[in-house]
């Protein structure tokens, strides 16, 4: 015998529907309740207030640190005077040994983006225009992989593998050759910081790439270009939003770094952020570390704003979506 | 890759170059952490586990992993909500100061974290909050915030907008709407966005160097802080648990949005 067909009243009655909708609508209800329509007009800003909170903690954070600044430190009883002056910024004029540390600095932020985007740039180019997708799948892990890694992991990977003792030291000693002094010294730092920097760049270079059709490439080597002249005249222009994207992330990040000078460096190629370290707490200098931290954010803010006047916001422009 | 057998040299040579420098150190590190000897040499002195064992029984490092476990679930936990809504607003809505408030939400990024860990430091300190462990992830979730924002607007960019029009059309209330169609549209963003926050709070150093004591260091800094003493294997053994620990990450991304995605041309 059929089975009585469901009674579509039955159905349709409040208690038989699904209890996630009947919950939807409490939630809805809810909202309603708590953000009535004529506060619509409101809705963005209230979805924005968290994170305006937020950022506001790391702002009220630089107000102190722009006031420590202007206060300087009290020799006699090592605290901050109560009268403000320019004195923490006259220091950092005054004595030549900050102006070694920004020079080292300076130098060491050209080389490493030099260096990042020279290795970076067929990597990206490999990742996009191999035509295995095993490869290509290879390829990505490799580059995230080390990227997931945190910075003080790798420099201590690094201390294994340049130490006195360490891989390359042993293997010199294997073939009876002297010992080299691979660590603490400059060299050593840039080639971290390259090699931390590395993924940056390529990440930020493989969406240019991408953006290039192929068969501008091959119109060019069609054209009898040499693969040298087809990537000086056409690849590189055309990944140029990829390049100032990719330089001015790596040249920001190397700037402002503390570890990788500070462990592979071992106290012989401090950049500024370990001589602001230094002035709050080795020297105990607050009001010079925070005169040291404007330095540093204003010089990094100019650079930047250099770069973006001259070539372009690249691939970092903030792009207006709202319709 | 297309080209002439130069043009595959070089570019495969240049490639061989980054591929080592990016994975010797990993590669090292593995080796290295099982050893049984007691001191990182080369070739490794035979095999075993001893250094994990010594390891997880060493309470200083037991209880920093524990509090790195702890601040990075309070930063991912966090970010996901107000990072997803402020990027929708950002997005998705008319604003005004439109530029003025993307700067801002960028200043944890533009600001150099030697000096946003400082500042915090002073912050916390005048409101008393130094010394505890919910603040540093707090901190965490702050600096990482553009990582999360960015993350998800690529997805909000990547949807329709008329796909939410059409769920109001059919009489969808704004919640169901956004429940339903937007939340789901975006979500390889919040997943990209979640992962990427954990492992960059598990994973930070300096900002924590600063807002930490003896009493509450993470395992960066715990590591950061043996690295400038003597080398010991067991270093090599935590650094594994880090590389472990990306390797899942990379590949729950893999599985769950595609490398591939990082190839999009925007």
């Amino acid at each position: 015998m059929p089975a009585a067909p469901p009674d579509p009243t039955k159905r349709m009655s409040h208690g038989r529907y699904p209890i996630s909708w009947r919950l939807l609508d409490q939630l809805e209800a809810m909202a309603a309740f708590l953000w009535p329509a004529r506060l619509r007009r409101l809705t963005p800003w209230a979805l924005l207030a968290p994170a305006l909170l937020l950022v506001g903690v790391l702002v009220i954070g630089l107000g102190y640190m722009v006031e420590y600044s202007l206060h300087e430190l009290d020799l006699a009883t090592y605290r901050l005077k109560d009268a403000y002056s320019l004195a923490n910024y006259q220091t950092i004029l005054d004595r030549p040994v900050y102006l070694r540390v920004l020079e080292r600095t300076l130098l060491g932020s050209v080389l490493v983006t030099a260096i990042c985007l020279f290795f970076a740039f067929p990597y990206a180019y490999a990742i996009v225009r191999t035509q295995s997708a095993a490869l290509r799948k290879f390829l990505l892990i490799a580059l995230f992989l080390p990227f997931f890694i945190g910075q003080v992991v790798r420099a201590y990977g690094w201390l294994i593998v340049l130490g006195r003792e360490g891989l390359v030291n042993s293997a010199l000693a294997g073939l009876g050759l002297p010992g080299l002094d691979l660590l603490f010294n400059y060299p050593a730092v840039i080639f971290g910081l390259v090699q931390y920097m590395l993924p940056f760049a390529i990440l930020l270079l493989v969406p240019a790439i991408a953006a290039i059709p192929e068969d501008i490439e091959l119109a060019s080597e069609g054209l009898g270009a040499p693969w040298g002249a087809t990537f000086r005249h056409v690849v590189i222009p055309m990944a140029r939003p990829g390049l100032i994207g990719a330089s001015v992330v790596v040249f920001t990040l190397t700037l402002t770094d503390f570890a990788m000078p500070e462990i592979l460096g071992g106290g012989t190629s401090d950049f500024i952020a370990s001589a602001i370290y230094d002035s709050f707490f080795q020297i105990s200098n607050p009001g010079l570390g925070a005169a040291l931290s404007m330095l540093l954010v204003t010089l990094g803010s100019l650079i930047v704003a250099t770069v973006f006047l001259i070539a372009g916001t690249g691939t970092l422009g903030v792009r207006g979506a709202a319709k | 890759m297309r080209g002439s057998l130069s043009k595959r040299l070089v570019i495969w040579g240049l490639v061989s170059v980054s591929l080592v420098t990016l994975s010797l150190p990993t590669l090292i590190v593995i080796g290295a952490s099982f050893t049984q000897g007691d001191i990182i040499q080369f070739p490794p002195d035979g095999f075993s586990l001893r250094w994990y064992r010594a390891l997880w029984q060493l309470d200083s490092f037991r209880d920093a992993l524990l509090r790195s476990v702890y601040v990075s679930v309070i930063c991912t936990l966090v970010s996901l909500p107000v990072g997803t809504l402020a990027a929708l607003a950002t997005v998705r809505y008319r604003l005004r100061f439109r530029n003025a408030i993307q700067v801002y939400l960028l200043l944890p990024f533009t600001i150099p974290l030697v000096v946003s860990g400082i500042s915090m430091m002073l912050f916390f300190g005048e409101i008393r909050l130094l010394g505890q462990l919910w603040p540093v992830g707090l901190a965490l979730c702050i600096i990482n915030l553009p990582f999360m924002i960015w993350s998800v607007a690529a997805s909000v960019n990547a949807i329709d907008p008329e796909i939410e029009n059409a769920a109001m059309n059919c009489g969808a209330p704004p919640l169901q709407t956004f429940l339903t169609v937007t939340l789901p549209a975006v979500m390889p963003g919040v997943i990209t966005g979640g992962l990427l926050m954990f492992i960059l709070a598990f994973n930070e150093f300096l900002v924590s160097l600063f807002l930490t004591d003896s009493r509450t260091v993470t395992l960066p800094v715990q590591i950061y802080n043996s690295i400038r003493s003597v080398i010991t294997p067991d270093l090599a053994a935590v650094s594994v648990l880090y590389i472990v620990i990306a390797l899942i990450a990379v590949l729950l991304l893999d599985r769950l949005v595609g490398l591939e995605i990082f190839l999009r041309s925007k």
